[in-house]
């Protein structure tokens, strides 16, 4: 990563150390830090751009410079990270939708009309190329890609208007879809209308029978062989006569989405085969094993250091042991703060974690001065000479008042992730990766979690996904009324600091609601 | 009625069979898919055998006729196994390497076995089988032909008696051959509505019917009142009733009702408590004002009760995977000493020859295996063999995907 960084400035093009990349069997890509518009790259982004959507089934066109291809990737990378959280937790892609459209919006936007949109295209293109790179390695990584890539395509094509639907799938060319005639649905009436009142009822709310008559009366049927779409042949949500299925326009997305499933499983396999090539070039690798690393990449890292808003000064070093602000910490700072406590001591890692997750929630240089102090002379063990002699200027260099002066920033869950594991007499690391599933159990009945709750939160840590246990718990001690998006905002939590101010706002914004409702009593 | 015991044949009676009677031509031909040369899909092909000691020896497989004969011949297992056409010849698999072992293709397969029908089956226990009974096979097998040709337009199948008390379904139209696991499961799913064996869970399937449950529903109907309320009669057992017959109505208080009303009054036949149902709900009805939704539901109740007791139950496992083995045709049975035959028109257990009796059959026509009882089922076999190897050639010879595999 670091040397990827110094080697920005050197001009250097991926082409001359000849390590074109191979993304797709048989046409080759390359990167490099020029920009100029070829030909045959305006042709296939313009192409695009008329559907808006893509089955990616050409290789990228163009250079890019490497700085664009990491921010790119990791843009991409947050909203798969997303889906797969919220595929984790249960959500239905309706819901899921709703999450990630703010971030779909600001990360990957497919809307603007503008110069822009040539723009997004390639940054769409190029960021699925590249994380396919990254995500060819292990079956897991490709079926796990394979998964959140069809849900955005699904979400993405649910976004577009009919017009551009209808534009999309006429430049597929895919042969299967051919409408069936008037008279031959006339003639198999009965049959489709059988087989799609209860999806109508249950999929489109339509609850009403004369509604789900006109639906039916205006649906358009596509015929195809069965096979094309043998999942609903087992759910029996098409009618099949003589080999072929009848699928109902509403049900295509079902069908472009297996087709587009399909096909990217089959060209991750090709460029798995391809990525020896790839070794050779020591800069891109490192970026692609970090970026598949597993660990959530995080948004919530814009400000410098500074997150909380703690203009009324509410955020002091007493406040912070106060059960008012204690109760909005992620289970891990718990820890570090309950750690503090017993021992009147933190290791240097635990100090670390905790007191920048401190600044992060607005607690000022000077009263996390005083917090510390106080934390660690209380039990006796120290003077405050000793504490001013060696502990002073590590509390003030993450403030950036000391040595080089950087303001340092909280760890996010991933770099909390990436620090050495803790050892006996250690607070720091993520509790959901570090405890046993005895002690985590007993910490989330404390927190009257219930039974499946708990066992839905240790499934996540079994499999690695500790964000998403994470925000499970917020999710299960939290209570979600109302569907005001400020409110309800269900993105995955991947920072202790986004944990703390989003309960914190919740809680404020229900206070503002009981005291509205009061008001007009 | 057909008793298991003593019918067993011996090695040396295995060995005459093998070596007389069984038509080892037909079903090299029929697994060929054409009666000329030996195809990839029979040198290709999986046999096991499986023997008296217990053992199973897999991997097997052969490269013509004569082979086949003289090796099935020579190590005379008591009975063997079909299963997938593989990339390479199985029976190379110990000099090749594991992962480059790949199943491309094998029949679409389905069993059903008179086990799964046993709650509601009174006639006989156990192993045996009779007329009345094998009518819930027969059901079955009306079903799945109708759903089987006229849903997906499969042309080429064949059943064929499992030995004892059950069936199995081959379907060799290319495209059932060609499919793999995930659409192999879809398939079963489409048909399988059964799921759970102990019938004690109301099905409580979605309104209104899927086409393919509609027919099945309708062509069902008609059999419910004779096989199931008269014949089986598995209702006239009170605690059968609480069981499998009450957990399928909606109304929790109609339920007790009928329990109480049978508890004061035991041993009422199943069509009494079927039409006991109806009286008992007239008065229940009086308690809610919305009657056409009540008497809609219990009407849907009734209906689904009739597809679970009459509508076909599927083993799974044999289905869903295209490496499954499965007994081949024309084996006999080690326990009761049936050959499994093809099933035709009107077939009953009763009716599979024996090895015993093909032997002395063979004796009186100077072992001619024309004049036997076995010659009836081999030629039903070898007109439906014919039959799928013109429909495999006319197709239009589509270049396999898997072509270049083969290498
Ligand atoms: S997931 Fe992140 S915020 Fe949550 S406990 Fe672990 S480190 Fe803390
Ligand atoms: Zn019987």
């Amino acid at each position: 990563m670091r040397r990827l960084a110094a080697r920005r400035n050197n001009d250097l093009s991926f082409d001359d150390s000849n390590t074109s990349i191979k993304l797709e069997n048989g046409s080759s890509a390359s990167f490099s830090i020029n920009g100029a518009l070829s030909s045959d790259e305006q042709k296939l982004y313009q192409n695009i751009n008329k559907t808006k959507l893509s089955f990616y089934d050409l290789p990228p066109q163009g250079e890019i410079t490497l700085e664009e291809f990491e921010k790119w990737a990791i843009d991409r990378l947050k909203i798969l990270q997303e889906i797969q959280s919220c595929i984790s937790r249960n959500k239905q892609i309706k819901e899921i939708a709703t999450i990630i459209k703010p971030q779909l919006q600001k990360l990957l936007p497919t809307t603007s009309a503008t110069p822009d949109a040539f723009l997004e295209r390639k940054k769409d293109y190029y960021s699925h190329y590249i994380l396919r790179l990254c995500f060819c390695r292990t079956k897991e990584l490709r079926e796990s890609f394979v998964r959140s890539e069809t849900l955005l395509f699904k979400i993405r094509f649910n976004m577009l208007t009919t017009t551009d639907q209808t534009k999309f799938v006429q430049s597929l060319n895919l042969p299967l879809l051919q409408f069936i005639s008037d008279e031959e649905k006339a003639q198999l009436g009965p049959q489709l209308y059988q087989t799609a009142s209860p999806i109508l009822q249950f999929q489109l709310n339509l609850n009403d029978e004369q509604q789900r008559k006109a639906f039916f009366a205006r649906e358009r049927y596509i015929k195809l062989p069965f096979e094309n779409v043998i999942e609903l042949v087992g759910n029996r949500q098409v009618f099949i006569k003589d080999g072929f299925a009848y699928l109902a326009q509403f049900q295509q997305l079902n069908l472009l989405a297996s087709e587009f499933s399909n096909n990217i499983s089959e060209s991750l396999i090709k460029t798995f085969q391809y990525i020896p090539r790839l070794n050779e070039d020591d800069r891109l690798l490192p970026i692609l094993t970090h970026l598949s690393s597993g660990y959530a990449v995080t948004d919530f890292d814009q400000n410098d250091g500074q997150y909380g808003d703690n203009s009324d000064n509410e955020i002091n070093a007493e406040s912070v042991w106060s059960p008012d602000i204690m109760k909005h910490y992620p289970l891990s700072v718990k820890y570090l703060m309950e750690g503090l406590k017993r021992n009147h001591h933190l290791r240097y890692n635990g100090r670390q974690q905790l007191s920048l997750f401190l600044k992060g929630i607005g607690l000022s240089a000077d009263e996390s001065l005083k917090f510390f102090a106080k934390a660690f002379t209380e039990g006796g063990n120290m003077t405050m000479e000793k504490f001013n002699k060696e502990y002073r200027y590590n509390f003030r260099h993450n403030y950036g008042l000391e040595g080089n002066r950087i303001n340092y920033k909280p760890w996010d869950c991933r770099t909390i992730l990436s620090k050495p594991r803790p050892g006996r007499g250690d607070y720091h690391g993520c509790p959901f990766r570090d405890w046993s599933h005895e002690k985590l159990t007993s910490e989330l009945q404390k927190m009257n979690m219930t039974p499946s709750q708990i066992s839905s939160v240790l499934d996540s840590c079994t499999k690695g996904e500790y964000t998403t246990a994470n925000t499970k718990v917020f999710e299960f001690t939290h209570d979600f009324n109302g569907s005001d998006p400020d409110i309800n905002d269900q993105t995955l939590i991947a920072h202790p600091n986004l944990y703390f101010e989003r309960s914190r706002q919740l809680e404020k914004k229900k206070k503002e609601v009981e005291a509205k409702i009061k008001g007009t009593m | 009625m057909s008793s298991t015991k003593n019918n067993g044949p011996s090695p040396a009676d295995m060995e005459y069979y093998y070596r007389q009677l069984y038509p080892f031509t037909d079903i090299f031909h029929w697994l060929n898919h054409s009666n000329g040369e030996a195809t990839k899909d029979m040198t290709h092909r999986e046999f096991a055998m499986a023997f008296r000691s217990g053992a199973y020896k897999r991997y097997n497989s052969y490269n013509s006729i004569a082979e086949f004969k003289s090796q099935i011949e020579k190590a005379n297992p008591d009975r063997f196994e079909i299963g997938a056409i593989y990339n390479k010849p199985p029976r190379e698999r110990d000099s090749i390497l594991k992962s480059e072992m790949r199943a491309l293709e094998k029949e679409l397969v389905f069993d059903i076995d008179m086990d799964d029908y046993d709650s509601y089956r009174t006639c006989c226990t156990g192993a045996m089988v009779c007329s009345k009974c094998w009518k819930f096979i027969t059901m079955a097998m009306m079903i799945m032909n109708i759903t089987l040709t006229q849903d997906f337009g499969f042309k080429d199948f064949i059943w064929v008696f499992s030995g004892r008390r059950g069936a199995h379904c081959w379907i060799s139209d290319k495209r059932a051959r060609q499919m793999n696991d995930l659409q192999r499961r879809n398939i079963l799913d489409y048909v399988n509505v059964v799921r759970d064996r102990s019938n004690e869970k109301r099905l409580n399937l979605m309104r209104p019917y899927h086409p393919h449950l509609l027919r099945s529903l309708d062509l069902l109907k008609p059999y419910f009142a004779n096989v199931i309320l008269l014949e089986q009669d598995p209702w006239a057992n009170d605690e059968n009733a609480f069981k499998t017959l009450l957990t399928g109505l909606h109304d929790k208080n109609l339920v007790e009702a009928c329990r109480k009303y049978w508890t004061e009054n035991p041993y009422r036949s199943s069509s009494q408590k079927w039409t006991d149902i109806d009286t008992l709900a007239a008065k229940e009805m009086k308690n809610t004002k919305r009657h056409a939704e009540y008497i809609l539901k219990l009407k849907e109740c009734k209906e689904d009760i009739i597809l679970q007791t009459l509508y076909p139950k599927l083993d799974i496992e044999v289905t869903k995977q295209t490496i499954h083995l499965l007994k081949a045709p024309f084996c006999i049975h080690p326990a009761t000493g049936n050959v499994c035959v093809p099933i035709i028109k009107g077939f009953e257990p009763e009716q599979a020859p024996k090895l015993l009796q093909l032997q002395q059959e063979m004796t009186e026509n100077n072992d001619n295996v024309k004049e036997t009882s076995l010659q009836k089922f081999i030629d039903h076999f070898e007109t439906f063999v014919n039959q799928m190897i013109e429909h495999n050639e006319i197709e239009p010879s589509k270049k396999r995907e898997y072509d270049d595999l083969l290498k």
